[in-house]
């Protein structure tokens, strides 16, 4: 009887914590769940253009430029945001925090255009 | 009609034996030697700048020119190398070597402004015939696919430099 009694309060707790188990999991799904919701956008760099050329975000969320081309190139708005030398085969990436629209070149190859318009 | 349709056909036996009695284009080594000694001529008269230009802006145009070109010929180098391309000197590749020795001892005698001059003013040629000989020979002559995507890949970043050198050409001629 004592033996009976003993296991079925096992029993209970094993369910207790796989009930609480199951809370604090999806407790951590609930917390991790806004930064996942950022947006990332990636921008190519490639034959000396930046493809798209122009992106459309909103406010928060990150800009990846990847150089693809087999030298630097920057992305650069003026009074907005600097990338200074991005290296071959490197990227570089930005949180848009403030709206609006931003023409940005390459410093180095001036030819080279592309904006970025924060919603 | 009758006229029309004889015009064509004398033009097309005028036009075939003279295309057939056209030189060879280059082949995809003779490519491949071609990008790289025409890019490695580059490095060599940027490498001599970044010592001796007296301006500040053409120093960094040198620079520029040493880092671009060395990645576009380590890019090359690397295709070559993976489509098993030896590349082959030729009666182009050699003028462009010759073309760059004698820039570098004509550069190596001038000092100061007249040293900037010179070099940008050759830069802007320099371009410019790279430029012309991608869009007249080297594309159209590349079988190899993936060199001819590199081919077309690194042409802008030629032009970027073309309009750079001919913007400080502009500012030093005031």
């Amino acid at each position: 009887m004592m033996i009976g009694r003993a296991a079925l309060e096992v029993s209970r707790m094993r369910r207790l914590v796989g009930r609480t188990g199951l809370v604090l999991f999806m407790a951590a799904v609930g917390l991790a769940t806004p930064a996942i919701a950022v947006n990332t956008h990636t921008v190519v760099m490639d034959g000396t253009r930046f493809i798209p050329e122009t992106v459309t975000v909103k406010r928060g969320d990150r800009v990846v430029w990847v150089n693809k081309d087999p030298f630097p190139h920057t992305v650069t708005a003026a009074r907005a945001f600097d990338s200074k030398s991005i290296a071959a085969g490197d990227s570089w990436s930005y949180v848009a925090r403030e709206s609006g629209e931003f023409a940005y070149v390459c410093t180095l190859h001036p030819g080279m255009k592309g904006t970025l318009i924060v919603q | 009609m009758r006229i029309a349709a004889a015009a064509l056909c004398s033009a097309l036996a005028l036009w075939v034996p003279g295309a057939l009695a056209q030189p060879a284009g280059p082949t995809d080594p003779q490519i491949a030697a071609i990008v790289v000694t025409a890019n490695q001529v580059d490095i060599d008269a940027g490498k001599l700048a970044t010592t001796k230009a007296h301006d500040k802006e053409v120093k960094a145009f040198a620079q520029q020119m040493i880092t671009d070109h060395t990645g576009v010929n380590k890019q090359a180098t690397e295709l070559v190398t993976k489509l098993k391309v030896t590349p082959e000197e030729n009666d182009t590749s050699r003028s462009i070597k010759q073309g760059g020795d004698d820039n570098l001892a004509k550069l190596k005698t001038l000092k100061g402004v007249d040293f900037d001059r010179a070099y940008i003013d050759r830069e802007v040629t320099y371009h410019q015939t790279v430029i012309d000989a991608l869009d007249k020979t080297l594309v159209p002559n590349a079988k190899n696919e993936e060199l001819k995507a590199l081919l077309i890949k690194v042409r802008p970043a030629f032009v970027a430099h073309l309009e750079h050198a001919k913007s400080i050409q502009a500012k030093m001629s005031k």
